[in-house]
């Protein structure tokens, strides 16, 4: 079956491949046929050859051939973060966040950005390397992989960046996020979980998040496979990113889920399509932000205010997303 | 002027193949240098197929009956390739062009619409190039001389990344 085809329920190899206990973060053990006999059962028979001819050891996918394929396969996925300007997309929403949150004389220093799933880094680097965001601001990358981040920190290392990586559930750091941010993250959670994804970041300390993401259109699929042919060299990483179009959740259902996991938070989804083309982003971005805060975000924000929906939560539960 | 600008096509696109061949490899932010290195990388490698591709038509003259009529069926050959060959650049030197503009959107439009569409058809467009010169001009030199160019052209990236790839203890940088 065509990737394109497949059902959004279908995992991704970057998924399957890897299983941490969510309360020790513990790996666990993934049984290779297992995993192929389901890919199987999916109808994904591309995925079951690529996990087919990952290494094992007694029957168990070997873990460090696993970790070698997701540090090569985050590596070429840097590529799209590249070649989209994702670094400065990120930075676009989260400058005039920061300075937002500044001007509220209530809140506590430091101003603590952390990276949920963080992968490689690349987010988290890239505002360390080049957006000079204040002395006031600790930059945290976290996710389960002990690999990714280890990678994360040798990385940052060369380069001598002012961040850190750290292995761990990013809703559980000793000191919680101000602003919580993800890339390519929510449309790994499906029904429920997205909600309760939503629910983690109801910390009081908690002031915004943003979460960029692929937008799911009619021609996603189709412009992710050409982005992933032409550029990608790792079969996972080919199949994967093409899926993750597929798997990609509306901006009425993110903002579902947010009002229902974090309904002390205002959301929108900011801009969705270029100017006022009907011409879709690759990437929209989930906002959420406190009510204290809104206006006075949208206020900074300038002229990218017009790219933003409205402001919803609970009591305003009329869907839009937003565009210029 | 044909030679001339087939030559600089032909160094630019390796230059290209350089940097494709880079893109991808290295997890780092700042990467001016490195992709800087790898078009130049290409560049070098692309006068080796070049130099090729001039002493096989070296060779060709050399030997020919009519050195003259061979120049003059090389030059057409050369200007039909270019009809193909520079409204593709031009279209990409104009993408890049755009890139230069410090925006977020226009930059993301050249990747969407631009170079990955472009970058799929490049092995098309080679192909399209030598066998409308080909057909310009069907003669025996022409035709084995189209082949070397093609296989050059498609060959350059991946020789690139075999020798990257095989390069013992290169560590991603």
């Amino acid at each position: 079956m065509r990737l394109s085809k497949l059902p959004a329920d279908v995992p991704e190899i970057s998924d399957a491949i890897v299983s941490f206990d969510p309360e020790t973060l513990a790996r666990r053990a993934v049984v290779k046929q297992t995993l192929v006999r389901e890919f199987l059962s999916l109808g994904d028979r591309r995925a079951a050859r690529i996990v087919e001819a990952i290494p094992e050891r007694d029957g168990v996918l070997d873990a460090d051939a696993v970790d070698r394929i997701l540090i090569t396969s985050h590596c070429e996925m840097q590529r799209i973060s590249e070649e989209f300007q994702h670094g400065q997309r990120v930075l676009e929403l989260l400058h005039p966040l920061l300075i937002t949150l500044r001007e509220a004389s209530v809140f506590k220093r430091p101003l603590r950005i952390v990276d949920i799933g963080c992968g490689t880094g690349y987010v988290i680097r890239w505002l360390a390397a080049n957006a000079a965001l204040g002395k006031d601001v600790e930059l945290i990358g976290a996710d389960y992989n002990v690999a990714l981040v280890e990678e994360a920190r040798r990385l940052a290392n060369v380069e001598g960046l002012s961040c850190s990586f750290r292995v761990a559930n990013a809703f559980q750091l000793a000191e919680p996020a101000s602003v919580y941010l993800s890339t390519g993250i929510l449309h790994h959670f499906r029904g429920d979980a997205l909600t309760q994804f939503f629910r983690q970041h109801e910390e009081p300390a908690t002031s915004a998040y943003l979460h960029f993401d692929f937008q799911p259109t009619r021609v996603a699929p189709f412009g992710s496979w050409l982005f992933h042919t032409v550029r990608m060299r790792q079969p996972l990483a080919k199949h994967d990113g093409v899926l993750s179009a597929v798997r990609a959740h509306s901006g009425q259902t993110l903002l579902r889920a947010a009002q229902a996991g974090a309904p002390g938070f205002l959301s929108t989804i900011y801009g969705a399509r270029f100017w006022h083309l009907p011409l879709p982003r690759v990437f929209h971005t989930l906002i959420g932000i406190r009510k204290r805060y809104s206006d006075s975000f949208r206020q900074i924000l300038g002229s990218r205010a017009a790219r933003l929906g409205a402001f919803q939560n609970d009591s305003h539960p009329a869907l839009s997303a937003g565009d210029d | 002027m044909i030679p001339i600008l087939l030559y600089l096509l032909a160094t630019i696109d390796a230059a290209c193949c350089g940097y494709r061949d880079a893109a991808a490899r290295s997890a780092l932010i700042r990467k001016d240098a490195y992709y800087r290195r790898a078009l130049f990388r290409g560049a070098i490698f692309g006068q080796g197929a070049i130099a090729a591709a001039g002493l096989l038509i070296l060779a060709f003259i050399m030997f020919s009956s009519d050195p003259a009529l061979l120049i003059h069926d090389l030059n057409e050959a050369g200007r039909r390739m270019l009809l193909v060959y520079l409204p593709y650049a031009i279209i990409v030197v104009v993408a890049l062009s755009l890139r230069l503009i410090p925006s977020v959107d226009l930059r993301s439009i050249t990747s969407m619409l631009i170079f990955g569409p472009f970058i799929l058809i490049r092995p098309f467009i080679a192909v399209a190039g030598v066998a409308w010169a080909m057909i310009a001009v069907p003669r025996l030199e022409i035709i084995l001389l189209g082949l070397l160019v093609l296989l050059l052209m498609l060959s350059l990236e991946p020789f690139l990344g075999w020798i990257r790839v095989s390069r013992a203890g290169s560590p991603q940088p």
